[in-house]
């Protein structure tokens, strides 16, 4: 019998494309509606504590976007974001520099020093600071500080890694003050790796935020979360899901994505 | 001709390094030490008092089946989650008209998915069981596995894969001689890493959803302000892990390295 003709194609194109008769992208439609269909039908046989309706969960969205108390929670969430980025940045950058310009410390920090803390857990980190600190705000954003440091170390450490040595070279011919070389080349140099670690610790710092702020804080997201979970509300802890699944989408497709390439045009045309 | 320099991040570190970055971090146990050898207990035990939590952990029998527990649960999730990811990234590359379902629905809905949030829906689901921890570490690992390959996948050497194909007509005899040989390296890099994160997520899971495991002595030790116990549960699972990746990914990553690929691909022939 003579085989048939795709079964001697490699099987990359063992099942060509032109010959489905759906795009992938209407199939992945159809692929969301049967997901949300399946998901409202069980919902009308199971009770609600067990898995809300979909509109249930879409009320309670409006609710958090709309309802005063739910707001400051999220300003709240949105605060504790924003630190512990801002002391993870600090702190990494200070380290990633301190490697790179002091060759003595340079296995002490990246092998040593960001090993640990990069296997060491966000819960280790959150239950820690609860003893140490206590349950408030200052805690959640050491927790988070210290699950999203290791990440802006090894980010850093590649762009530090990849300075072109004659700039930075030409920057030392023309101006003796090392800061002021820093700031002036190293930092512009680094910018596209800053906005890449940006973009990955954002999102990482959005969902560390609910671990955080359940356990050691009394205010945000996660805090919502925890009453969510001992009152049985399912509606509202999948709600909380979804509104911080579309802050860390849309975030990242309008504002991370274009940034990027914006960088990567500027960088590309010098 | 001189041997072409070896990039800065590939050079390994010296023994002038070793020694210098060695001793500074000798002088940071020892600042531990110092330091909490001032302060309470319950604010920051001393390295010996860690130490002997950690040698608790698997020393003495009830802590043992904790460790023990959690170790049964993150293996368990691992295997799961590696077939069922690379059974995923198999139906996209098979099935085109699955690839925007696959990539573009279930890649990032699971990727975005926080943690906690499987946990606490885990306990609703299933109760406090082992299959509440083991759904929340699979539902976190297979994004992890399902990336890598599906990235093995979009490597694989398109004109090799034809030689395969002009030596058999049967698509699992490609696939057993061509493409395992080509994809074990990434299935291997996704098992490890998903290895690493399900020791962490493990922590998250069984403080809700379980009765035993480091997470929930963790949790135990947090209520209690049993701070040794909270360190020695970290710390075990970072030595763990670098016990597992040792162990056994490092050889199991060697097995198709250089002429075993080869040798795989010769017997298509």
């Amino acid at each position: 019998m003579a085989a048939r003709d795709d079964q001697v194609r490699p099987a990359a194109f063992a099942w060509p494309r032109g010959k489905s008769r759906i795009s992938p992208e209407l199939a992945a439609h159809i692929f969301t509606a049967c997901v949300l269909l399946a998901w409202a039908i069980a919902s009308s046989v199971l009770p609600s504590y067990i898995l809300p309706s979909p509109v249930m969960v879409g009320t309670r969205v409006v609710d958090l976007l709309t309802t005063g108390a739910y707001l400051r929670h999220a300003v709240f969430s949105i605060v504790h974001v924003a630190l512990a980025l801002g002391l993870a940045f600090s702190f990494g950058l200070a380290l990633s520099a301190l490697a790179h310009y002091a060759r003595v410390t340079r296995l002490l920090i990246h092998a040593r020093l960001n090993g640990f803390l990069n296997s060491f857990s966000a819960l280790g980190w959150t239950f820690l600071a609860i003893i140490w600190f206590g349950v408030n705000d200052f805690t959640v954003v050491f927790a988070m500080a210290a699950v999203i440091l290791p990440l802006v170390i090894i980010n850093l450490r590649e762009g530090f890694l990849q300075l072109e040595k004659e700039v930075v070279e030409m920057a030392r011919s023309f101006c003796h003050r090392p800061l002021r070389q820093f700031r002036m080349i190293t930092l512009p140099l680094l910018a596209p790796y800053i906005v890449a670690t940006l973009r990955i610790t954002y999102g990482v710092a959005w969902i560390i935020s609910l671990t955080a702020e359940l356990f050691g804080g009394s205010s945000g997201f996660g805090y919502l979360l925890n009453r969510a979970r001992m009152e049985f509300k399912l509606d509202m802890i999948f709600a909380i899901i979804f509104l911080i699944i579309f802050i860390v989408y849309t975030t990242d497709r309008f504002v991370w994505i274009p940034l990027q390439e914006r960088m990567r045009r500027h960088y590309a045309g010098a | 001709m001189p041997a072409p320099e070896q990039p800065d991040h590939q050079q390994r570190f010296g023994l002038v390094d070793h020694l210098l970055g060695d001793s500074l971090l000798v002088i940071v146990i020892l600042a531990w030490w110092a330091y909490s050898s001032r302060v309470p207990e319950y604010i920051f035990p001393t390295p010996l008092t860690v130490g002997k939590t950690l040698l608790s952990l698997v020393a003495d029998p009830p802590m043992l089946m904790h460790t023990a527990a959690s170790m049964v649960r993150v293996v368990t999730s691992v295997f799961t989650a590696t077939v069922l990811g690379s059974a995923l990234a198999l139906l996209a590359y098979y099935l085109p008209v699955t690839r925007e379902i696959v990539h573009g629905r279930i890649k990032p809905f699971l990727q975005s998915f926080p943690s906690i949030g499987w946990a606490l829906l885990a306990i609703v689901w299933f109760k406090i069981s082992n299959s509440a921890v083991i759904f929340v570490e699979v539902a976190v690992l297979i994004p992890f596995c399902l990336v890598n390959v599906s990235e093995g996948l979009r490597n694989i050497d398109l004109e090799l894969l034809e030689m395969g194909h002009s030596f058999t007509r049967w698509n699992w005899r490609v696939f057993r001689w061509v493409i395992w040989p080509l994809l074990y390296p990434f299935v291997i890099a996704a098992t490890r890493m998903a290895y690493g994160v399900g020791l962490k997520i493990a922590l998250v899971a069984e403080v809700f959803g379980a009765k035993s495991g480091l997470g929930f002595l963790m949790y135990q030790a947090e209520e209690a302000a049993d701070t040794p116990m909270v360190f020695g549960t970290c710390i075990a699972i970072v030595i763990l892990f670098i016990i597992g990746d040792r162990l056994v990914f490092e050889p199991l990553s060697k097995l198709y390295r250089g002429s075993n690929v080869a040798t795989a691909a010769s017997r298509t022939a």
